[in-house]
């Protein structure tokens, strides 16, 4: 009985689509929201390739990123530069530990668990590991709200490289790893709005159909 | 507890995205930090670290900051009012639905609260090397930061959209 109920009353099987924008549900054979006009889709299109895409992007400027110096600090005529890790080391050892926690946890944790979480969300949209929507979903709201911090280190070069430059003293000069982590950061975000986490529901439905077969064939709507 | 209507929500909308857009001007004419080091003083105003991004030969970081901090705020502040204040009047301006459509997008690119967060960083990182203060534009951008927050919060989708919906073009 639950699986007829459960099987009847989504809208994808009855061919409703929320719309992507501004949430009114239309039949998806409108084409387009009649209220504001963006193009109906039962679900985000292609959403688990656009977010592997978008990932593969990530990890490929993440290299690069945490390997090339974010900036180079010269002073009085000598030069060192600095990768992300280092700047966060250099404040760990100068007894800084709350600055060095979040760009810690900004820089390297966040990106990184990022790449995990969405890595391990589209295996779960695709049936490929067990999956708890509930809990994964809650995982998904995190990774779209924590993504945009990681964009502090970047700031924080773009605002030294505008207060130091003290001529032969002291200057600052940005270096291709900071623009290498503003693309890992633009291409997580980017995933994480692909990923439609509607398809871990999907997911759950599909088991329940397998493992009880339906009774009666549902009636195909009309509007399909 | 279940869905309620968000009390007040256009007027909130309204008066807070006014204030920020108030605010960004008092942020763009005093400086965030003043720093004095070498018995040179250099100050960081709104647009100074995309200028020197861009001067100092990394011009997709420049752009990106301005995009992010400078550009997002005033055009999510300035969407929402056009959106929102003629619902007064139970009018919708022309392209509202377009305009609103795209503010719900364009919003996980304000990133004004972390700028704020790499000012203080950068302060406690010079802190060492030179003498570093607060400008007016630091609170002022704080202040921005929570009329942003609070018209973002505000902002209730549903009704919103209703009242788009009903509203005299």
């Amino acid at each position: 009985m639950r699986n007829v109920v459960i099987a009847n009353s989504r809208g994808i099987d009855r061919g409703l689509a929320s719309c992507h924008s501004c949430g009114k549900v239309s039949p998806v054979t409108l084409g387009r929201c009649p209220r504001c006009g963006s193009h109906l889709h039962l679900r985000k299109p292609q959403s688990v390739a656009r977010t592997v895409a978008f990932m593969i992007g990530a990890v490929a400027f993440y290299i690069p990123a945490n390997l090339l110096p974010v900036m180079t600090i010269t002073e009085l005529g000598i030069a060192d530069a600095s990768t992300i890790t280092e700047g966060m080391v250099t404040f760990w050892k100068s007894g800084a530990y709350p600055i060095a926690l979040v760009i810690f946890t900004a820089s390297i944790l966040i990106p990184f668990l990022k790449i995990i979480a969405l890595t391990w969300l589209c295996l779960a949209a695709t049936g490929k590991v067990p999956c708890s929507p509930a809990g994964l979903s809650r995982i998904y709201w995190f990774t779209e709200l924590m993504g945009r911090w990681s964009m502090i280190d970047i700031f924080v070069v773009g605002i030294l490289v505008a207060l130091v430059q003290l001529g032969n003293y002291m200057t600052i000069v940005p270096e291709l790893g900071a623009v290498a982590f503003a693309f890992v950061v633009i291409l997580t975000m980017f995933a994480a709005m692909c990923f439609d986490p509607r398809l871990l529901w999907d997911q759950v439905e599909s088991k329940f159909a397998q493992e009880a077969p339906m009774p009666m064939t549902p009636q195909t709507p009309s509007t399909l | 507890m279940l869905y309620q209507n968000c009390p007040a929500s256009l007027v909130r909308v309204t008066a807070f995205s006014l204030a920020a857009l108030i605010l960004m001007v008092v942020v763009a004419s005093f400086p965030f930090l003043e720093m004095d080091a070498a018995s040179l003083r250099t100050e960081l105003s709104l647009t100074s670290a995309s200028r020197a991004l861009i001067h100092e030969g990394s011009p997709i970081l420049g752009i990106a900051l301005a995009l992010f901090t400078i550009i997002a705020p005033i055009v999510i502040s300035t969407g929402l009012i056009y959106v929102c204040a003629p619902l007064f009047l139970n009018r919708a301006a022309p392209g509202a639905r377009t305009v609103a459509k795209w503010l719900s997008r364009s919003e996980p690119w304000n990133m004004v609260e972390v700028f704020l967060l790499g000012v203080l960083v950068s302060l406690l990182k010079l802190a060492k090397v030179a003498d570093v203060h607060f400008g007016v534009g630091f609170w002022a951008f704080a202040l921005l930061m929570i009329c942003m927050a609070a018209a973002m919060a505000a902002i209730d989708q549903h009704e919103l959209w209703d009242r788009l919906e009903v509203a005299n073009r």
